[in-house]
Parts: structure tokens; C-alpha cells; sequence
């Protein structure tokens, strides 16, 4: 599968040359500083430095752009910890265990988990892909509106309830949320919910709305707060307690492992990526739990499976990029642009010929993902000084850069507009006891479920027993039933046995 | 060193473009024109064929302009956003768009009820022409053109078939169906919101057929087997491939079709109207740079097109696009 001669250049072609390592560490921190920034997403820190890399050489320049994937990819987790609020739609679930971490003065140990989560995510994405590079895009390339769907519902079925005090109330907000998902204009050209405002024809913009849920949720609970820790002698920012919460990833091999192997697998499919990834992989996680109640209460699990998923998507959307020539999602999109750029032409042909370059981008990804550790720990130490800084400094800095990174997202006003009325909403659903991480994962799920919906009822021209077709989709729901069913059981028992003790 | 060259242009496009814009009245003749950087502004994300195109084409319009030439992307609403905006500026010339004007902006406008018309727009060049291509899957049964068409007489319902709503595959594939008297309500048509959603579904097999721009296809050729282009000449792409000419005269019918997309420099109408010394000088430099042979080149080996029809020549082309899509009307909405 290894093919060892081309190997051997990969390595002498990096060995060999400096300039495929100088825009590494740039690159990487280019990525933590835009994936950090509230609003800027992966593909927008890539779309941002695709012009600088006209002027490199073709290798320097994919391993640059490389790099501000990787570092954004992590970079997401920085605000996600520490304010609530996702550096990129890929954190979403970072924040539903690793603030209540921050609350309790353990951010040390979230962003120590988080990072190294992060990183051995990239590795053993890019480790699979390294061997099952060609296999991978094969499987992926097939898969259809109907496998797809399933496992939108399978994502909506774990968390359409997360952090809700009712299951009624949970079901309310992820309603919702999918409602706000629908606006616009769907898969077959039937405009909804636009109310005749032009904003609105591509959708309620995602990350402000979710940005503004999220932060006005939060803003509002530390209203009579001084500081983020409580604590005083919990403020401290220590790169001891950084590094034990990377250990705390080595003890949970499990939860990584499976992690990984979502984000690689999902991240892969064209379309869905590492957002969808980040979510599956923290339900997943929490289902298997043998505890699933500690779970939003400061679960370090639930912060390396959430950070495994959506960092080692990279390597999973790689695989199509590079084997196909197909781009996942917006930051592979802007890779191949970067291809186009230089005259190469991503896909098979470039695999086949140009082994030694594909080979060269993988090993330069695991120097990476190893580097990132180094350049990680450090920004992250930097960036927990904000733990010390008392809240009303901090909310109007934090309101000041959502504002900003919305209206960057956007280019225009409707970004700050969207904030502003889903922050209003937000605080509205949270003092009213509804989750509002409900209605960010109807708003992220909702959308996908419903494209995929439709497209599985056009392909069955209105057949129901067409799926039947599709031994794949079965598969996926039948586990998600028995799974579900186990999980209710055991529920079930523990309730009774409590019972009994009572 | 190299990242810092564009950043100081765009920091200096955006302090010249904030100063210019209280300075240039209305009417200002072409003296010294330009004096500062000219925008290009791509209603698409960046990576596509638009943005690619115009950060190729960028340093040989500034070699001939004399200014430097900087790319602004602003997406979204199918265009909708950028070419709002690109109308709301003054007809100062220093926004030029590069676009895939047909059929972007008629569709824009029968689909998403934008305020525009199509001939507030004015085609400097359009050198790129996308075609639909239908297409299958290499493992799919379907050999031939005619395999499908006998296919989908037989039974309309036999065969799925992927492409875009509200765009030009849509009406090429109605058209085709009409000609053929396939009743199209009852073809399973699966729509994606996107060219790369719709060649993925094909290349992968998930619809039997795929009716989608041919140039997209070129990274993924191996995977697919080209069925038929909608063209009356043959393309240099496919050079094997049947066309809609030949296998309508063969099927006894007048073979009709839409071009699938025809990018590239636009401006507004109200611009050539207003400035019309600023606009030759303008048309003259990207005519120049066009034809620069290092450009061609350049072009070339990114794939990208630098044929120059000239703006006759490309508003008629853009224009009779409009028209059809505007007769076809009733097709791109009930899709």
C-alpha cells in the first residue's frame, strides 16, 4: 500500500529543503490566531492567506495552508473553553463540557486535553490516510442521500435534548433550531422563510446565529460574577496542569481512539465534515459513558472526544481531495485552488504521478500535528491569562470581537444584525430553562437531515420501500435503534434500582 | 517575505478606495485615469473558477492599467449579494467584476427576484464557456447517449438523474426531454445545490445520470463516462464525445440548448454610459492583457480560458442567454 521508492523522495524532498519547513510554525499560528478569533472559520484563516501562497513554491504552499488548517482546527477550542463561545462552528461540542471545566477552574486541564486531543487526532488521521488513502475515497465517493441522512438523525437522536432540564424542553429548542436551519433556499429551489430580505436567501448565517446563542446564554449567567474561575487560587495558569490534561487524553484511549475514527470517517464525506464530526463523536461518547449524567458538568471526555472528531476530520477530507480531487468542504475547496495556482491538477492522475508529493504533505502533516503540540501549549498558556481578567473587561472585549468576527464572516451588517437577535433569543430561551445547545445542534443538523431528505425521496421518485435499497442507511439506523434501546434499558435498571434503594 | 506584497496593496486599495470615494464626483473626465488601484470583485468564495480567474488574470491587467489590480470576494444569494453591491458603487471604474455573468445574473433575477435587469450589466469578455455535459458513472450499464434516451421512453422512471435547480443544465435537460417526448415530471430528478455536490453524485454512482458543466469534470475524467454535450461544435475538452447537433439531426429534431456558464470581466451599463473614455481605457488594458502572450500561457497551464470575443461579441452572447433563460422561465421555477 506503501509505495517505498516515493517514500524515500518524500523524505529527501523535505529533508532537503528549508523552505518546506519555514511556513510551518507561521502557518500554524496564523491558524490558532484566526480558528480563536469568534466568527472565523477554518476555510475563511485559509481563504485569507491563499493569496500569499501564489508566491511560494508548490510544496511550501500546500504545507503552509496545511498548517493554518491544522492550527485553526485546534484554534476553535481556545474561546470554546474558556468563554463558551466556538472559535469556529467545529467546536460546538468543545463547549458543552469544556467551559463548565473553565467555571470550575480546571482550564489548565480542558485546554491541555483539547490540545493534545487535537493533536494526536491529526496524527492518526493522517496515519490512516496514509495507508488507506485510495479505499477511503472510494467508500466516500458512494455514499448517497440515504446513508447520509442517517447519519444526520443518528447525530440528532444523541444530542436533540443535550443540556436540557426536560425532554420536551430539548425537543422545543432542537425543533427550533432545525426551523432556523431551513430558512432560505433548499436543494430544489423553493425559497422559505426569506421574508423577502436578500441576507437571507443563503440561510440564517450559521456562525453568528450560533455565536450570539451561545454567548448570550452564557453573558447571562455571569452577570453577578466577577471572574470566569471563582476561585482565586484557581486562576492560576500553569503549564504543569496544561500538560496534566494532556495525559488525561493518554488515560482515555477509547474515547479518543473512537474520536478519531468518527471524525476520520465522517470528515471524509464530502458535504458533511468536521462540524457534524465534532457533534457525533461527543454524543457517541456520552452514550457509551457508564455515566452519561457527569457528562456537561466538566467531563474531561467529553473535551477529547469532541477535539479528537473534529481535528482529525483534516486528514478524512484529505482523502478525497487528494485521491479525487474532490473537495470535502471549504477548507479542502481552498486547497485545490491552491493546486490550480501552481498547475497541478488535484485528483487521480496527481496521486499516481506525483506520489512523492502526496507522501511529502502527509509526513509534513505529522511534523505538524507534532510541532502544534509545542506551538499549542505555549499560545495556550498565553491565552489563559484571560481567566484573570475581571468580566467587565471581559464581556464588552468578548461582544466587541463576536461583533466584529460576524461582521467579518459576513461582510456586511447582516452579520451583527443576526448576532444581536439570536443573542436576544438566546437569553430569552436560557431564562426560560431551554437549552440553547439544543438549538445550535438543530440548527447545524437540521439543515443536512432535511437536504438529504429530500434528495433520498427524489432518487425514490415518492417509492417508501425504495431505501430498502440501501443496506447501508439500514445498517446505520438499525445500530442507532439497538444501540438506543440498550442505552434506554440500562437506564431503566438504574432507575429501578434506585427505587428499590429508596 | 512574498505573504507581504498583497497585504500592502490591499491596505492600500482600501485607504486609496476610502479616499477616492469622497474625492471622484460623477462625470469626471478620463484625465490620469486611473490613478489608483482597480478592484475585482468576484460574487463567489474563494478557490472557484471566478476567483481563480481573476487572481491569474490580476498582475497583467495591472501591467497594462498601470495600477494595481486587487480581488475582493463577496458571496452569496447565488450572486445576488455581490451584484447588488457592485451597482450600488460609483461609475468611477475602479470596480470591475469578474463573474459568470450568464446565466448567474438572468436567473438571479427570474429566481430570486433580484431588483436588477440584465442589461444594467455590460460584458467587457467573457472568455470562459462551461457546457452541460451528461455523464455516468464508468461502472454504470448506460453505454451511450441513445442507451438513455430508450431507457427513459420506456419508462421514465428507470433512471435517476442529478443537476442544479434554477440553472442551465435544468433547461438543457428539458429541452432535451421535450424533443425526445420523455415525459420529465415523472424522471426522478435529484437536485444539488451545487456543481461539485451534483459531479460528486455522479461520479459516485448515487443518480444513474449527471447533467453538469463539463469543465468541472476535467480532475475526475477517469471516473466518469461523457455521454453527451450540449454544443453544435466539438469541444477540445471532450474531443470524443457526441454532441446535441449530431445526435439531433440523427434523432430528427432541431437540436436547442443553453450554454451552460460564460465567464468573465463585467461592468455595469450605467459605467459605459457615464465614462466612456474611462471605459475604453479600461477595455483597451484588459484587451492588452488577454493577449499578452505570457498571460495566455500563464491561463493555460491554470486551465482557464483567454479567448477574446470582445464586448460585442460577449453581450450578445450574455444577452441571448438572458433571453432564453427568461423563455424558459417557467422551468427554473417549477423545479
Amino acid at each position: 500500500m506503501i509505495d517505498t521508492v516515493a517514500f524515500g523522495a518524500a523524505v529527501a524532498m523535505l529533508a532537503g529543503s528549508l523552505d518546506a519547513w519555514i511556513w510551518v510554525i507561521p502557518g500554524l499560528l496564523i491558524g490558532l490566531v484566526f480558528g480563536a478569533l469568534p466568527g472565523i472559520s477554518v476555510s475563511m484563516a485559509m481563504a485569507l492567506v491563499l493569496p500569499a501562497t501564489l508566491y511560494m513554491e508548490f510544496l511550501p504552499a500546500i504545507i503552509f495552508l496545511t498548517s493554518v488548517y491544522t492550527g485553526a482546527g485546534f484554534g476553535g477550542s481556545i474561546p470554546a473553553v474558556l468563554i463558551n463561545i466556538p472559535g469556529t462552528s467545529s467546536a460546538v461540542a468543545t463547549t458543552f463540557d469544556g467551559y463548565p471545566m473553565a467555571w470550575q477552574g480546571k482550564h489548565n486541564e480542558a485546554l491541555g486535553a483539547a490540545l493534545f486531543a487535537s493533536c494526536i487526532g491529526v496524527l492518526l488521521s493522517y496515519v490512516i490516510l496514509l495507508v488507506l488513502v485510495q479505499p477511503m475515497a472510494e467508500v466516500v465517493l458512494r455514499i448517497g442521500p440515504y446513508e447520509m441522512a442517517a447519519i444526520g438523525i443518528w447525530g440528532m437522536v444523541l444530542l436533540g435534548s443535550i443540556g436540557a432540564s426536560s425532554v420536551a424542553k430539548g425537543l422545543f429548542a432542537a425543533g427550533l433550531g432545525v426551523l432556523f436551519g431551513m430558512v432560505g433556499m433548499n436543494t430544489a429551489g423553493y425559497m422559505r422563510g426569506d421574508m423577502g430580505i436578500t441576507w437571507l436567501l443563503d440561510g440564517i448565517p450559521t456562525i453568528p446565529a450560533m455565536v450570539g446563542l451561545l454567548a448570550a446564554s452564557q453573558l447571562f449567567a455571569l452577570v453577578n460574577a466577577k471572574f470566569i474561575v471563582e476561585a482565586e487560587s484557581e486562576r492560576s495558569i500553569s503549564l504543569r496542569r496544561i500538560l496534566a490534561g494532556g495525559m488525561l487524553v493518554l488515560k482515555n484511549p477509547v474515547t479518543l481512539l473512537r474520536g478519531s475514527a468518527i471524525g476520520v470517517f465522517v470528515g471524509a464525506v464530502p458535504g458533511i465534515g468536521s462540524s457534524i464530526a465534532n457533534l457525533l463523536s461527543y454524543g457517541e461518547t456520552r452514550r457509551n459513558a457508564r455515566d452519561p449524567e457527569s457528562f456537561g458538568k466538566g467531563d474531561v471526555r467529553g473535551v477529547i472526544a469532541a477535539e479528537s472528531a473534529n481535528s482529525s476530520s483534516e486528514g478524512g477530507s484529505m482523502a478525497t481531495m487528494l485521491a479525487l480531487g474532490i473537495p470535502g468542504g471549504g477548507a479542502t475547496a481552498i486547497l485545490l485552488a491552491a493546486f490550480a495556482m501552481h498547475n497541478v491538477i488535484g485528483g487521480p492522475r496527481f496521486m499516481e504521478e506525483s506520489r512523492d508529493v502526496v507522501y511529502a504533505i502527509i509526513l509534513s502533516n505529522f511534523a505538524q500535528a507534532a510541532i502544534l503540540v509545542v506551538v499549542g501549549t505555549l499560545f495556550v498558556y498565553g491565552a489563559s491569562t484571560i481567566v484573570r481578567l475581571p468580566l467587565r473587561y471581559l464581556i464588552p472585549c468578548v461582544l466587541v470581537m463576536s461583533a466584529m468576527g460576524a461582521f467579518a464572516i459576513e461582510g456586511s451588517i447582516a452579520g451583527p444584525i443576526t448576532l444581536f437577535v439570536f443573542a436576544v433569543l438566546g437569553w430569552l430561551l436560557s431564562r426560560y430553562g431551554f437549552p440553547v445547545a439544543a438549538v445550535v445542534v438543530g440548527l447545524l443538523l437540521g439543515r443536512l437531515i432535511e437536504t438529504e431528505l429530500l434528495r433520498a425521496w427524489q432518487l425514490a421518485g415518492g417509492d417508501v420501500w425504495y431505501v430498502l435499497n440501501y443496506p447501508w442507511a439500514l445498517g446505520i439506523l438499525g445500530l442507532m435503534v439497538v444501540s438506543l434501546a440498550l442505552s434506554v434499558r440500562r437506564d431503566l435498571r438504574k432507575r429501578r434500582a434506585r427505587v428499590a434503594r429508596a | 517575505m512574498t505573504s507581504i506584497g498583497p497585504m500592502i496593496t490591499r491596505r492600500r486599495a482600501l485607504l486609496a478606495a476610502g479616499a477616492g470615494l469622497t474625492l471622484v464626483a460623477p462625470g469626471v473626465r478620463a484625465q490620469g485615469f486611473p490613478d489608483r488601484p482597480i478592484t475585482l470583485l468576484v460574487p463567489f468564495a474563494t478557490g472557484g473558477y471566478n476567483d481563480r480567474l481573476a487572481r491569474a488574470m490580476a498582475p497583467f491587467v495591472q501591467k497594462h492599467v498601470g495600477q494595481p489590480v486587487t480581488v475582493v470576494n463577496r458571496p452569496g444569494g447565488g450572486t445576488v449579494l455581490g451584484n447588488t453591491f457592485f451597482l450600488q458603487q460609483p461609475d468611477d471604474g475602479y470596480m470591475l467584476m469578474v463573474h459568470s455573468a450568464g446565466p448567474y445574473i438572468p436567473v438571479s433575477i427570474l429566481t430570486r427576484n433580484a431588483r436588477y435587469k440584465a442589461d444594467d450589466f455590460w460584458m467587457i469578455n467573457l472568455p470562459s464557456r462551461d457546457l452541460t455535459l451528461m455523464a455516468c458513472a464508468t461502472d454504470k450499464p448506460i453505454r451511450s447517449v441513445d442507451e438513455v434516451v430508450a431507457s427513459l421512453k420506456r419508462d421514465p422512471r428507470s433512471l435517476s438523474v442529478g443537476l442544479q435547480p434554477a440553472s442551465a443544465d435544468l433547461i438543457n435537460f428539458a429541452l432535451f426531454c421535450q424533443a425526445h417526448g420523455i415525459d420529465r415530471s415523472r424522471v426522478r430528478v435529484v437536485t444539488y445545490d451545487g456543481g461539485g455536490p451534483a459531479r460528486n453524485a455522479t461520479a459516485g454512482g448515487v443518480v444513474d445520470v449527471g447533467l453538469v458543466g463539463g469543465e468541472g469534470f476535467l480532475p475526475i475524467k477517469d471516473r466518469i463516462r461523457p455521454l453527451l454535450m450540449f454544443t453544435d461544435e466539438k469541444n477540445s475538452d471532450y474531443p470524443d464525445v457526441p454532441i446535441l447537433s449530431d445526435h439531433a439531426k440523427a434523432a430528427g429534431f432541431e437540436a436547442a440548448f443553453v450554454e451552460g456558464s460564460q465567464r468573465g470581466f463585467v461592468t455595469s451599463k450605467r459605467f459605459v454610459e457615464a465614462a466612456p473614455d474611462r471605459y475604453r481605457i479600461l477595455l483597451q488594458a484588459i484587451e492588452r492583457a488577454t493577449k499578452d502572450p505570457e498571460c495566455v500561457s500563464t491561463l493555460g497551464g491554470q486551465q482557464l480560458s483567454t479567448t477574446w470575443y470582445g464586448p460585442e461579441a460577449s453581450n450578445r452572447a450574455y444577452l441571448a442567454t438572458a433571453a432564453l433563460m427568461e423563455r424558459y422561465a417557467s422551468l427554473l421555477r417549477a423545479s
